[in-house]
């Protein structure tokens, strides 16, 4: 067989795949978010642009499910907890990360065990840490709720996931101990970019490590501290593994994300067209993001 | 003199520190381990000193929680679909590195940008055509939706590895007469192996651990390990030694795996897993 048919006999099978297994369900999302459709209710989904006549007739609105999500509070406020989870976790992650990368960028057995220890957070389940992490903050018997109660004596005894901002900062907790070896490690390669002699040039100037730091180590980190920002960024914004395991969104809404929103609306009160209206408002972000990752990492080539 | 000492400090300092970080990443995997080898009441107390038992692996196979069943579901599952997606990613992957497409760069760009969409947006329509089908529920429906998480990231890495092979020796092959698919089979598969087991292991670890999707589509026959964790719930509360006992057999076969692949797993998780 000639290679110019063959290349394109061998993308074809992952092309399919990847357009039926994604495409098809963006495009089918977007159309049912015109449309209304309570699975407990109906058999089949309801155009919107069509008037609905219920005794009398409804005037026919094709953005109803947009409308009714812009307007609902509740949706609002789970974009407020998505937004302060994913500042709080990209910030403290990265800092914390790049805080350890710098630690453990020099070689040494201590610092290559360590380095070892940093993929084992990021290849466990996170509905498992979400549903022990809850195990470690009960009052009572939790190793977490023990220690930060004899660390700072106004949390001893605190019931952390029953008050809405230490459940968020539980969640924000459980993600950057998931998230912060992960990115040490892609910056402790970004650091073995760094030209030593640069730095070393710097350091015979007399220039203090402070200064070498901020003149010379970190302009070169910033394409990869850029890469793991947005990468973070991208996962915050669909966290939702740990907080349906950890809160479940509670206290009350307190730790409801955008992704859990979503879920809610979709699977616990099937109310299918208002999901795919809301998953949408979700997708308009991320492909914001998304374009600035791609740009960053594969069109520079 | 001075300076010595003060790099000394430093030194002990920067220890301390690192100490801490691996401390603060070792406690709550201890922690979790620790919880399956104890019994109900040690659970509910802080102290380091127990009688271990074997006895919560034992419970947590037997009806009603019947583990096994999940831990079957989770392997066959994550199994298939890497069975499912790795060849195909191989053929993708050695055509996107090795000969120039027409939109090329417009296919690769759509299929890595897919990694990116939410997978609750994808689940919806998913979740409707399954009911349709009478899918919902089954092993082969998450499998289907695991491929869309699985298959762009598999094409990525695999195109990571390929690209890396040089040319050569395949040229000289073409020249001396062999077929392309000679080639692939006989040079490349056996230079890209170590790649793609690589990628296979990696995209296995993401099918594993993957939640959203399984806790949607199914609810009894086909529930993974992830979602099993729920189950054990009793009219005196959560039963913690037995959410440890199967977090041990959900996170220690994974950590074996990493490890493993430790070399290529920042590279590897730089795109992956994006949903």
């Amino acid at each position: 067989m000639r290679d110019r048919h063959l290349k394109y006999l061998f993308v074809l099978p992952a092309l399919v795949l990847v357009l039926v297994t994604s495409f098809w369900p963006l495009l089918q999302s977007f159309w049912l978010s015109f449309r209304e459709w309570k699975l407990s209710r109906a058999r089949e989904s309801r155009p919107l642009w069509e008037p609905e006549y219920d005794g009398w007739e409804t005037w026919p609105y094709l953005l109803e499910n947009y409308q009714r999500a812009l307007e609902d509070d509740l949706l609002w406020n789970s974009v407020q907890v998505t937004s302060t989870f994913m500042i709080s976790s990209v910030i403290v992650s990265v800092g914390l990360a790049l805080g350890l990368a710098l630690l453990l960028a020099r070689g040494g057995k201590f610092r290559l065990t360590v380095r070892t220890l940093l993929i084992l957070p990021f290849a466990m389940s996170p509905a498992l840490i979400g549903i022990s992490w809850r195990f470690m903050f009960q009052p009572d018997f939790g190793l977490f709720q023990a220690f930060f109660g004899a660390l700072v004596p106004g949390l001893a005894g605190v019931d952390w996931l029953g008050d809405p901002t230490l459940a968020l900062i539980a969640i924000v907790g459980s993600d950057v101990w998931h998230w912060t070896p992960y990115l040490t490690l892609v910056f402790i390669g970004g650091l073995a970019n760094v030209p030593r002699d640069a730095q070393e040039a710097a350091m015979i100037d007399g220039a203090s490590s402070w200064r070498v730091f901020v003149d010379v180590t970190l302009p070169a980190l910033i394409p990869v501290l850029a890469v793991g920002i947005i990468l973070k960024s991208i996962f915050s914004l669909k966290m939702f593994d740990q907080v349906y395991m950890l809160t479940n969104g509670g206290p009350g809404n307190a730790t409801q994300t955008l992704a859990h929103y979503i879920y809610f609306h979709g699977f616990k009160y099937y109310d299918m067209g208002y999901a795919s209206a809301v998953s949408y408002l979700l997708v308009i972000p991320m492909l914001g993001l998304t374009w600035l990752y791609m740009k960053l990492v594969f069109l520079k080539r | 003199m001075g300076n010595s000492i003060r790099k000394q400090v430093a030194d002990l300092f920067q220890f301390a520190l690192i100490l801490c970080a691996a401390v603060a990443i070792l406690v709550p995997i201890y922690w979790i381990a620790s919880g399956a080898f104890k019994q109900q009441v040690d659970v509910f107390q802080l102290k380091l000193l127990f009688t271990p038992t074997l006895a919560n692996f034992d419970e947590i196979f037997k009806s009603p929680y019947n583990l096994h069943e999940k831990l079957l579901n989770s392997t066959l599952v994550a199994g298939t679909t890497v069975i499912v997606a790795i060849p195909m990613a191989t053929m993708a992957a050695y055509s996107f590195s090795r000969f120039r497409l027409r939109f090329e760069r417009t296919m690769f760009l759509m299929i890595l940008s897919t990694q990116f969409v939410p997978a609750v947006v994808i689940v919806l329509p998913y979740f409707l055509l399954f009911r349709d089908l009478g899918l919902l529920d089954t092993r082969l429906a998450l499998v289907l939706v695991n491929l869309s998480l699985i298959l762009p990231f598999a094409i990525w890495m695999i195109k990571g590895f390929i690209d890396g092979i040089p040319l050569d020796t395949e040229e000289a092959a073409l020249v001396d007469g062999s077929s392309r698919l000679q080639v692939i089979w006989n040079i490349v598969l056996p230079m890209a192996l170590p790649g793609i087991l690589t990628a296979a292991i990696f995209c296995f670890i993401l099918a594993w651990n993957e939640f959203l999707f399984a806790v949607i589509i199914t609810n009894s026959k086909a529930v993974t390990m992830p979602v099993g964790l729920s189950l054990f719930h009793a009219e005196e509360g959560v039963l913690w030694h037995l959410i440890s006992a199967a977090g041990i057999l959900i996170m220690l076969p994974m950590f074996g795996l990493a490890m493993i692949i430790q070399k290529h797993f920042v590279q590897g998780m730089t795109l992956g897993a994006v949903r």
